[in-house]
């Protein structure tokens, strides 16, 4: 097998034989020399590579008109905007990661159609590009959107290449090469069974898009070319099951979950077996099977160690991980809603809008006596500036105490009680936030969504049992709290406990210890001004809640029979 | 416009062609909503519509398309025309596509940058609701829809037309258009006024059989590698499909649904507990169109019971966190309701 590098630069070079086909790269690396020296080799393949800045807007994006030049010449003049020019070329996206999600629907858009429509103007141009996606991302982070990712042939990780691997340059297509390499790749074709080994092996994996399958299809052909094979031959397939399919896994193989310790290509005992009964009874089909099997043992082997402990937790978590990204992009749009531009003066914090402004001047151009020299005649009257209707919207932090104490009728009455609420900020376009504490861990279930979905589905694998750890889940609230209110929401924390901490601060046993850790972190929380709400589920009620309820500075409820709609009305009340 | 992969090439995915089609046929059964997966041809078999369906006559000139048929109510332009038969023209269905960060302006129109900069006169720029008129506009990622567009889309879908009432324009003209919408509701919730819009819902998986996968993979490679031939290769097919459609929006007419079977559809509709008499109306059409789409002299509960439960489960009045069960629930509600 190649090592992370020498794939990379395999897929340089399949980028510059077929980008429109690949679709681009997802680059995961930070900004360091392994990337630096991808970048330069990328330059240097003579594509037409155009930088997309992640806060470009929608008129060079699409492009439009151009103002100042129209306005000079009075005549119509517009501009292509980045998409058109990036035609048969690749777009270049640095900060990937933190692309605006309206900016990527476009960008998708154009991708999908191959054509891009102007803003603002009738014109469309054709526009068929890659994307190159560099992602910076933490592992904790949401990182490049899902959507962007899949239509991406290869997903690159640069993050662990060694200073001395990455010194080995790219010898770049010369134009005859690339010529011929081209022109043979229009003859070649996967047969029949290799599509059907390749849908298979993409099943076996887990990927469920169909677009990783054509993905692969077409690296297989790219590559025989590359290589002068004059049909698409085992080591094609090879190749795209690794760089394409193996990346996108999302469970172990059946064969291979047996021995998850040797992701070495080992399937062969079931192998065997399927070939044996294969060609007793149907020799034709037995060559297929081999192919496929043969595949999957490259797929096993290029999967990387660490994927294979994510994917042995099950495949829930890569799940929460590769949706909803761009459902928590969502978060930073809301600080205002655009409003349309309205006549006045720029300035005390009201930025000119100068299309509005232009727009207003434009149909008085032939009226007004213009100076010598001067093209456009702006009054103060023509002056527009941005307007946005701001309407900060909350965000519910619910914190349930899974504890032993509180496990057992408790946990699925306050669950019933916190699916009201989740029902309720529905309604009002709440986002909801759901963390759960017990023994010596503060989990977050559920970042903030609007998704009620996947709030259900988090709430309902919540298991119970172990001690209470108030203290922690106060802090943890308490930095959810802060980062919600960065992200331009009010906060709003409802504590579901009994009040009964036992587990400190550091996560040890010892009951006034830990109630000590709680009260201190109550006062914080307090500090904060955040409202809150306490929701005491002891069966009897015993202060503690209280106690904290008023440190906090929350609005108490002993709930000793939690009603669910008393908890959601009481809700609705501090809000 | 770009190659758009031909209709009757999908492969898979029958609820979602099918509810197209109905809509097709009436397109006052109202949108389709498809909830699903990524990469499950959500987006190609709604940009195939275009080419699918006949073009339609329109007012030669109309920016809004009008038909010559009914050009006198609605929009300026057809109204200022002296003659009772304009000349017109044939155009394909418009098939528009919304993308998520469109601005107010791009969706709504607005002043025409270019005549007003070069010529000095104020005039309208049409925007996507102005050229999705009697066509379809189509919203990939609809629950991921600004608030501020969603609410126009909500009054717009509801009346059939655009005001518009800005940078000194006041504008009215028709936008009657079948709203198509797609999202994965692992994302985000749809507005329940903007989920009332959508007359059909259907949910799209992955396909989980390895010979269809191949297939759609076989197909697309095809398409891409050379777009005009396969869509010769497939021109019978589609043409044959557009003929259907074509039959079933002359019978749908002259389909009667009986007495009975709308007192079926009543007590459906009572049984789930759905809100007012749009759920029933909708449910009586698709019924209609789905029957006229097979040909049938008659409207059956066969008919029905097809096509209830894409009529009917986004509109269930349930908790809106459980919507796994939406689609049996309407199923035992037609077993008790047709038994």
């Amino acid at each position: 097998m190649q090592d992370a590098w020498e794939q990379a630069q395999r897929a340089l070079l399949c980028l510059q034989v077929d980008p429109v086909g690949l679709g681009g790269v997802w680059l995961h690396a930070g900004y360091g020399p392994a990337r630096q020296a991808w970048l330069k080799q990328l330059q240097h393949l003579g594509l037409n590579l155009q930088r997309m800045p992640h806060h470009i807007d929608h008129e060079r994006l699409l492009g439009g008109i151009d103002l100042s030049l129209t306005l000079s010449q009075g005549r119509v003049v517009t501009h292509a905007g980045l998409l058109a020019q990036a035609h048969q070329g690749v777009v270049l996206l640095p900060m990937a990661d933190k692309l605006p999600s309206h900016t990527l629907a476009m960008l998708l858009q154009a991708q999908d159609q191959g054509v891009v429509h102007g803003a603002g103007i009738q014109a469309s141009h054709p526009s068929q590009f890659a994307v190159v996606a560099l992602d910076e991302s933490l592992e904790d982070e949401p990182g490049v959107p899902a959507k962007l990712k899949e239509r991406l042939a290869f997903w690159l990780d640069l993050q662990h290449i060694d200073m001395r691997q990455c010194e080995a340059q790219l010898e770049a297509l010369s134009e005859k090469e690339l010529t011929d390499i081209q022109s043979l790749l229009k003859t070649l074709q996967a047969t029949p069974a290799q599509l059907h080994a390749l849908c298979e092996v993409a099943m076996a994996l887990g990927v469920d898009s169909l677009r990783a399958a054509m993905l692969a299809q077409r690296l297989a052909c790219v590559n025989a070319a590359l290589l002068d094979h004059t049909r698409v031959e085992d080591e094609d397939l090879q190749f795209a099951v690794q760089m394409v399919l193996a990346p996108r896994a999302t469970r172990m193989p059946a064969s291979a979950e047996s021995a998850p310790e040797e992701p070495t290509p080992e399937p062969e005992p079931p192998a065997d077996n399927n070939n044996d009964t294969d060609t007793d009874n149907t020799p034709p089909p037995a060559e297929p099977q081999a192919l496929e099997d043969m595949l999957l043992a490259a797929a096993l082997a290029s999967l990387p160690p660490k994927l294979l402990d994510q994917l042995l937790l099950g495949g829930a978590k890569s799940k929460t991980n590769s949706s909803g990204s761009s459902g928590q992009a969502q978060l930073s749009k809301q600080r205002g809603r655009p409003l349309s531009p309205r006549q006045g003066r720029p300035g005390a914090g009201a930025r000119l809008h100068l299309l509005a402004t232009l727009r207003a001047a434009a149909p008085k151009q032939k009226l007004r006596q213009k100076q010598p020299g001067q093209t456009v005649a702006i009054r103060t009257e023509d002056f527009h500036v941005q307007r946005f209707a701001h309407k900060a919207s909350s965000c519910i932090i619910v914190a349930m105490d899974a504890s032993g104490s509180a496990a057992l009728a408790r946990l699925a009455e306050a669950k019933g009680a916190v699916d009201l609420l989740l029902q309720q900020s529905y309604a009002r376009r709440d986002s909801v936030c759901v963390i759960a504490f017990r023994g010596s861990q503060v989990q977050t279930l559920l970042p903030a969504t609007r998704s009620l979905v996947r709030a259900k589905k988090a709430l309902a694998g919540l298991p119970g049992g172990g001690g209470t750890p108030i203290a922690l889940a106060l802090k943890h609230a308490s930095e959810q709290a802060l980062a919600l209110q960065r992200a331009g929401m009010t906060p709003l924390l409802v504590m579901l406990s009994d009040g009964k901490a036992n587990v400190t601060i550091e996560g040890l046993g010892g009951r006034t210890q830990a109630q000590e850790d709680a009260m201190k972190w109550a006062q914080q929380w307090a500090r904060l001004g955040f409202a809150s709400l306490w929701i005491d589920t002891a069966v009897q009620p015993t202060g503690h809640a209280q106690e904290l309820s008023q440190a906090m500075q929350a609005r108490y409820l002993p709930m000793p029979y939690v009603a669910s709609q008393r908890v959601a009305d009481a809700i609705a009340f501090i809000r | 416009m770009a190659n758009t992969f031909p209709f009757a090439a999908i492969v898979g995915q029958d609820e979602m062609c099918m509810a197209l089609q109905v809509v097709a046929v009436d397109p006052t059964v109202g949108g389709v909503l498809v909830l699903g997966d990524r990469g499950t041809g959500k987006s190609t078999a709604v940009r195939a519509l275009a080419d699918l369906l006949p073009p339609i006559e329109v007012v030669l000139g109309c920016p809004y398309g009008c038909s010559p048929k009914d050009h006198h109510n609605g929009c300026e332009h057809c109204a200022a025309l002296k003659t009772d038969k304009p000349k017109t023209a044939k155009r394909p269905v418009p098939v528009i596509d919304l993308p998520l960060g469109a601005t107010e302006d791009r969706v709504v129109g607005a002043l025409d940058l270019e005549k007003a900069l070069s010529q000095g006169v104020k005039q309208f720029a049409p925007g996507l609701l102005a050229q999705a008129n009697r066509g379809f506009l189509y919203i990939d990622e609809v629950n991921l829809l600004e608030d501020h567009l969603v609410d126009l889309l909500i009054d717009v879908a509801a009346s059939g037309e655009n005001l518009v009432e800005r940078e000194g324009l006041s504008v009215r003209h028709p936008a009657k258009f079948v709203l198509i919408g797609s999202g994965n509701p692992e994302e985000g919730e749809l507005r329940p006024q903007l989920l009332d819009r959508f007359g059909l819902s259907v949910e799209v998986r992955t396909p989980q059989d390895l010979d269809l996968r191949v297939n759609v993979v076989k197909r697309r490679d095809a398409f891409d590698r050379d777009p005009d031939g396969f869509k010769a290769d497939w021109a019978d097919a589609n043409t044959k499909l557009r003929q259907r459609i074509l039959k079933a929006q002359k019978a749908v007419a002259q389909l009667e649904i009986p007495d009975d079977l709308l007192r079926l559809c009543a007590k459906l509709c009572h049984a789930l507990g759905t809100d007012g008499l749009r759920a029933e109306l909708t449910l009586m059409r698709a019924t209609r169109a789905y029957a006229a789409l097979h040909g049938a002299k008659k409207v059956t509960s066969a008919h029905l019971r097809a096509i209830a439960p894409l009529a009917l489960r986004h509109r269930l009045r349930r908790n809106p966190l459980d919507d796994t069960g939406s689609g049996e629930r309407v199923q035992r509600s037609l077993d008790e309701v047709l038994a």
